[in-house]
């Protein structure tokens, strides 16, 4: 809205000012301090951190529990596999989102709204869990680190979104390329991808976190704990009364004594939120400026 | 044109453009194996599958599966549930982002702006799995911190287990839902109030509208299509409770508030292998979240001509 000059404003107007900084004081605090809460009970002295109640500050620092929690195996491997997921699974997403974008911004290709219709519509229907897990049966697929990156190779709401925006690049760039005698992948590559930094940055970004943050994969494919997701683990920790039983097991049972099952959970929660929190202060502009793209209208 | 000059043109296309038909085979395949082939897979829904032999062979019967899963009490009830978890998240959780970016909007501290839009994206990033984590935390009986902001109230009180407590637990879902997603909807909404044209807002202070009116009849009414294409896409979702929401934070507890339709066909069918029940289930969901998108659609673009999706 316009800025008014204060002496402009009447009270009346200064009391609603006031309302409305007070109101999104409380949802700023309402947002952030879950996450805070959890990070500084990790952080404190598990008998004192017994007492509850709001953490501005761990009570009686220790990081005890961090230590214990490092020295359990199953974590790196479920930590390791939710990276290789996100890692290669975000690779595979960029590389067909551009490549099925890329051909569908141009206008003047043949059986281009055909080809839009046959994607547009499995946003609206799809065949459900069951045939989608026969299908990954019959595939071999079930099981295998596989199905972690193959099955949501391409998400078709991404793919429209990165579309619009290419189709939002001035076409004479690549027009004279292509009269230089350039071909469409020289086009892309040499052209058009440079032009497109921040919303592959964005691209990088929605997919990243969707991969590193779904699990119903893990848990309708997967039975192997070798394959477990950071995600799956977790959840199973969360869930379980024997957090801590199952995080000592290989590590220090000595350790374990002062740590109550409590700080345990806090510990695993508040580890589990901090990559996608370092990945989302990194690219947090990105992101901002990706939700503004275009909407996905067919 | 002559039929010879259209072939010829079609050579001059395809020599240009073969490249950029190459580059659609992956995304295409894609689609085709991951998505179509499963379209198909729902004629199981039909047969009397047992999940072991060939699909093809298995015998055809019609709308029994049907019939079965409505004779079924474990499917209405989760029909029911699966309505009403949807319908309280969308009552709670479409106007909230329109709210908050009216808010966001009129503050005029540059500082507090920002730092409100930051924070409230911050929770779509988390996965549901942490964000029961945090709701245990926050909510826990024994050492939750709303419980101890409470005694400081002077609560002496039990407090009740909301994670675990059938008249509590939907609506942890529906809060945890809109805590999560409100941020990234008001994003999008504030992008929409940053295209209004500014000079409305001047012409109408200068004709005397105050700040409601303002608000009213240029804000509101300027973000009217985004708001009307976020409702189709909502209402689309109806059908769609929430699986990942439902599967991390439900327990047996609260099973008979909790169970949609996905945790119910994810266990009889993957459970307990009654394939074409499960499917049958399924498709029920994806025939009439499909319904509901078409027809939510088509009263949009009757409402206002600019929106819609389709």
């Amino acid at each position: 809205m316009v800025n008014v000059k204060n002496k402009n404003k009447s009270a009346g107007d200064r009391a609603t000012d006031l309302f409305i900084s007070l109101c999104l004081i409380l949802v700023i605090f309402v947002s952030l301090y879950p996450f805070w809460h959890v990070l500084m009970y990790s952080l404190s002295d598990s008998k004192e951190a017994m007492s509850g109640g709001l953490f501005f500050l761990p009570r009686k620092f220790t990081a005890l529990s961090w230590q214990l929690l490092f020295k359990t195996r199953q974590i790196f491997v479920a930590f390791g596999n939710s990276l290789a997921k996100t890692l290669l699974g975000t690779a595979i997403n960029l590389a067909v989102t551009i490549l099925t974008a890329y051909p569908l911004s141009l206008p003047e290709l043949r059986g281009r709204r055909g080809i839009q219709l046959i994607i547009y519509f499995t946003m609206l229907f799809s065949g459900g869990i069951i045939p989608g897990y026969i299908l990954l049966k019959n595939l071999r697929m079930l099981d295998t680190f596989w199905v972690y990156v193959i099955p949501a190779a391409l998400s078709p709401y991404n793919m429209f979104i990165m579309r619009n925006f290419f189709q939002g690049i001035p076409r004479s760039l690549p027009e004279s390329a292509m009269l230089d005698g350039a071909n469409q992948m020289q086009i892309l590559c040499r052209i058009v991808l440079p032009l497109s930094k921040a919303s592959v940055a964005t691209m990088v970004m929605y997919y990243a976190r969707a991969n590193w943050n779904s699990y119903m994969d893990g848990v309708l494919y997967v039975n192997s704990t070798r394959l477990e997701l950071l995600q799956v683990y977790l959840r199973r920790l969360i869930a379980a009364a024997g957090a801590k039983g199952a995080l000592s097991e290989a590590g220090d049972l000595s350790m374990a004594a002062d740590i109550t099952e409590e700080t345990m959970k806090m510990t695993v929660i508040a580890a589990s939120v901090l990559p996608i929190l370092i990945l989302y202060l990194f690219l947090q502009k990105y992101f901002t400026k990706g939700a503004l793209m275009g909407s996905v209208k067919g | 044109m002559t039929g010879t000059g259209r072939k010829k043109n079609l050579g001059r296309h395809l020599k240009r453009y073969w490249m950029a038909y190459a580059m659609l085979l992956p995304g295409l395949a894609y689609i085709i194996i991951f998505k179509y082939i499963p379209m198909y897979g729902v004629t199981i829904a039909f047969k009397d599958y047992d999940g072991i032999s060939d699909i093809m062979k298995a015998p055809w019967v019609g709308f029994e599966n049907f019939a079965k899963l409505f004779s079924t009490r474990a499917f209405r009830r989760a029909l029911y549930n699966n309505v009403i978890i949807s319908v309280a998240k969308l009552l709670a959780g479409f106007p909230a982002p329109i709210l908050l970016a009216l808010l966001i909007d009129s503050v005029q501290r540059r500082g507090l702006k920002k730092l409100t839009q930051t924070s409230v994206i911050l929770p779509s990033f988390i996965s549901w799995v942490v964000v029961y984590g945090l709701v245990y935390a926050v909510f826990s009986p024994s050492t939750g911190a709303v419980k101890q902001l409470l005694e400081v109230f002077g609560f002496q009180g039990k407090m009740p287990d909301v994670l675990a407590s059938k008249e509590t637990f939907r609506w942890v879902l529906v809060f945890s839902h809109v805590w999560k997603n409100a941020g990234s909807a008001t994003i999008v909404y504030l992008a929409a109030i940053t295209g209004i044209d500014t000079q409305l807002y001047e012409a109408a202070a200068i004709d005397g509208a105050g700040r409601w009116r303002q608000l009213w009849h240029i804000t509101l009414s300027g973000i009217r299509t985004t708001i009307i294409t976020l409702l189709i896409l909502r209402v689309g979702e109806i059908m769609y409770a929430g699986f990942d929401q439902v599967y991390a934070m439900s327990n047996d507890a609260v099973i008979s508030v909790a169970d949609i339709i996905d945790t119910y066909v994810y266990r009889i069918g993957l459970g307990q292998g009654k394939f074409s029940l499960a499917t049958a289930a399924g498709l029920f969901q994806s025939a009439i979240g499909l319904v509901l998108v078409l027809v939510t659609n088509h009263i949009a673009k009757k409402v206002d001509p600019d929106s819609g999706i389709i």
